[in-house]
């Protein structure tokens, strides 16, 4: 479910990431919920996949509404590339 | 030695096909497919499942041979090479959301699941879509391109016809194919276990 090159966003709460995914479909961007990929580990479970193209937009977004994720990765090869957040 | 012609049919077809040829107990299989999708599909498929695969090209596609572990190629004995935990688990989807509880709840709940089975080495050989479950199966639903993976992986993704009109989804119907009472009965009944969400 997540390509090389994909964004994974994990949040900290299902109510932000519902919200998230709400506010980003009602803006037509190109994002998908989906289950954190185990290699995270989440506590949560739960991220937003999106591309490249929809980068810039969709953090944008979730930035104006105050609902950055906790934790941004992105796909390179088998791996996954901390890009932001805290541990 | 039997042989199965699948080209010109779209993904997950071929893998569907070549499946029910496997299961009928054919004992050595060739299958001449395109290139491309369905044949890396057809492949991963059939040595996920313990076959030898032989490809060879030929006009208009290539042709793979499927031949059991372990088997002389033409012995008919393949029933017991493939794996019976990966055989005869149906699951039956019969709503859009998985729980009692919030519907926004509930449905994330639903594409979560069927996500995650992706990650998963058992799958069901079936999953049956009834009432609202074939919301998750036409135009417009989130899942539609993990019911695609899972059908490259040899699930059946059947939908409830009679659900399909009643929701005006017959013509939108995206993932898998649309199938009567009568097979979901039997299935469910043959099934080794029948999952119901």
């Amino acid at each position: 479910m997540v390509r090389d090159g994909d964004y994974v966003a994990i949040f900290n709460s299902v109510h932000r990431v519902m919200e998230a995914e709400r506010l980003l479909k009602e803006k037509r961007l190109e994002v998908r919920l989906i289950p954190a990929p185990r290699a995270l580990a989440a506590d949560c479970g739960l991220a937003i996949r999106y591309s490249e193209s929809a980068r810039s937009e969709v953090e944008g977004t979730l930035a104006q509404a105050g609902l950055m994720p906790r934790v941004l990765y992105r796909k390179n090869g088998d791996d996954f590339q901390k890009i932001e957040g805290e541990l | 030695m039997n042989s199965l012609d699948v080209r010109g049919l779209s993904c997950p077809a071929p893998v569907v096909s070549v499946k029910r040829a496997l299961e009928a107990g054919t004992g050595e299989l060739r299958v001449l497919l395109d290139d491309g999708a369905p044949r890396e599909n057809v492949r991963r498929f059939a040595e996920g499942r313990g076959y030898s695969v032989q490809e060879e090209a030929v006009a208009g596609g290539f042709a793979l041979t499927l031949t059991g572990a372990g088997t002389e190629a033409g012995t008919p004995a393949l029933s017991v090479q493939q794996p019976a935990s990966s055989r005869g688990a149906v699951m039956l989807i019969g709503s859009d959301r998985l729980g009692d509880g919030p519907e926004d709840l509930g449905r994330l709940l639903m594409r979560n699941f069927i996500i995650t089975l992706l990650d998963l080495n058992e799958l069901p050989d079936r999953m049956l879509f009834l009432n609202t479950g074939v919301l998750l199966t036409s135009e417009g639903s989130e899942v539609l391109e993990a019911l695609e993976a899972l059908g490259n992986r040899g699930v059946e993704v059947l939908s409830c016809g009679v659900c399909l009109d009643y929701f005006k989804k017959k013509e939108l119907l995206a993932a898998g194919a649309v199938t009567n009472m009568f097979t979901i009965a039997e299935s469910m009944l043959q099934a080794r276990s029948v999952v119901r969400l």
